[in-house]
């Protein structure tokens, strides 16, 4: 079964191309990544999808999503309880509480949960964000380089957090990064979107739960090797491994 | 950051020099009489109950005008700052009226509402009302577009997101207005009691340049003086007590 569907759409600013027809499906409760060159329309993607900015063609998504972008993703006059229970509407306040409470504890955060934002870390804040997003069950979450700003150790231990709460949830998701170890760790399947309207997909052939040192394995290698090339606009095949 | 006897050391010498400027003789006494007899003049209108009429009557004016003034141009710089449309349209003509001196309205007030307490506190109100729209206006027209797009897909209710989201986002500019207008609004409580008023600071003020008492004069002008940064330090108190991400975000 399909969360999102796709079909050719473009979306332009002024006189500028930004997107020019984008096909793609997301099945439901996979996690995706999108990756691509610096200006191929990732992040305008992820606003077409979420209703953010006009398009032309067919995006068909459910009612309820998340995101979570690389900046902004937390508001600062909301203590950490109240960020992740913004999107809590229509419940009991015990409820609420319960999933705030369980969503404190996945992101190893329960002794902040009365701080404001700007008393936390980077990496403290994108846990919330992601956490807020998530916590109201949405079928369909997307990420804008939620990491992309933090350093290598603290992104590592998010990549962590962030398949914990995936699991809780199953949702599908969006993930853009440019970051292809993530993108291959994380990901059930990788997308290049090469900004001709092109959308290649590549399966990741790594079971469940996965250790960082798949990251020598050589099918990583290849398949990094074949996504790069994707990038760049290359017609690729991949090496068949006996 | 200055020690407290640093502090007041300066204020102890103005006093000091300006009691020996008028009791040597070097100064007028008549015209200037010395601060120990202003202080005296003060504690004479406290027990004859003056001081408190005036101080309340001044307040409650300041803040009828301030309310008003506030939630109105909070209000509309919120419209005017989030929809582009009304902000076409309603800003030239508040960028027309605002280059105008509050106090110069004021004879036009009285032809219009008379000398009583509406007219009083209206002008105060059309003083106030420029810099808080000003501001809530440009704070509510920078809320970064990336909160509002979060805050959308995780609540359809346009309340929520007015003042969840909209207020606390601009409420750095709106205070910044607010703390302007409470110094206008100290201006123009004193301006609307100079003729017109039974009681008050500015009504004090009048009658004592009248009677030539100048050490009521000072007086009145102290209180005047005190009260306009009592309010402002009164307001930045609460305003962080009951926001204390602020603090923390003007930290950062």
């Amino acid at each position: 079964m399909n969360t999102a569907v796709l079909r050719d759409v473009s979306v332009t600013f002024g006189s500028k191309i930004v997107l020019e027809g984008v096909s793609l499906a997301l099945h439901a409760g996979e996690f995706v990544s999108l990756v691509g060159a610096s200006g191929s329309g990732k992040t305008t993607l992820i606003n077409a999808i979420a209703g953010f900015v006009g398009y032309s063609g067919q995006i068909q998504v459910p009612q309820d999503i998340g995101v979570v972008f690389q900046d902004y993703s937390v508001f600062p006059w909301m203590t950490v309880a109240n960020n992740i229970g913004f999107g809590l509407t229509d419940m009991h306040s015990a409820e609420r509480q319960a999933i705030i409470d369980q969503h404190l504890e996945m992101i190893e955060l329960v002794r902040e949960r009365d701080r404001y934002p700007p008393e936390l870390s980077g990496g403290q804040m994108q846990r919330v964000g992601i956490a807020r997003a998530l916590a109201p069950n949405p079928r369909l979450v997307m990420m804008d380089e939620p990491f992309a700003s933090l350093d290598r150790h603290t992104r590592d231990r998010m990549q962590t957090w962030l398949l914990r709460l995936w699991g809780e949830h199953q949702s599908t998701i969006l993930f853009v990064t440019h970051d292809l170890d993530e993108a291959i760790f994380l990901s059930d399947r990788l997308l290049v979107l090469t900004g001709k309207g092109e959308c290649q997909s590549f399966p990741v052939p790594f079971r469940r739960p996965r250790q960082e040192e798949i990251q020598f394995d050589p099918d990583f290698v290849e398949l990094k090797r074949v996504v790069l090339a994707a990038m760049k606009g290359d017609t690729v095949v991949m090496s068949s491994r006996s | 950051m200055l020690t407290r006897s640093q502090s007041v050391l300066p204020v102890l010498l103005l006093l000091a020099t300006w009691e020996l400027l008028s009791r040597s003789g070097a100064a007028d006494p008549v015209l200037f009489p010395p601060f120990s007899k202003a202080i005296l003049a003060l504690v004479d209108m406290a027990r004859s109950g003056d001081l408190a009429r005036d101080i309340i009557s001044s307040y409650s004016r300041m803040a009828a005008g301030l309310v008003l003034g506030s939630v109105v141009a909070i209000g509309l710089g919120v419209l005017t700052g989030r929809i582009r449309r009304i902000g076409a349209f309603v800003s030239p003509i508040v960028h027309v009226l605002r280059p105008l001196p509050p106090v110069a309205i004021i004879p036009l007030i009285i032809v219009w509402l008379g000398i009583g307490e509406s007219a009083k506190i209206f002008s105060i109100a059309f003083a106030v009302f420029f810099p808080v729209w000003l501001n809530t206006h440009a704070g509510a027209a920078q809320v970064p577009r990336k909160l509002l797009w979060s805050a959308s897909t995780l609540s359809r209710s346009r309340s929520r997101l007015l003042f969840q989201i909209i207020l606390p986002a601009a409420l750095p500019f709106i205070a910044a207005g607010l703390r302007l207008g409470i110094s206008l609004a100290f201006v123009m409580v004193f301006v609307s009691e100079l003729a017109g008023a039974s009681q008050g600071i500015g009504y004090q003020i009048a009658t004592s340049h009248l009677a030539y008492r100048i050490d009521r004069m000072i007086a009145a002008l102290m209180v005047l003086g005190v009260a306009g940064a009592g309010t402002d330090l009164l307001f930045t108190f609460v305003l962080y007590r009951s926001c204390p991400w602020l603090r923390l975000l003007e930290a950062k």
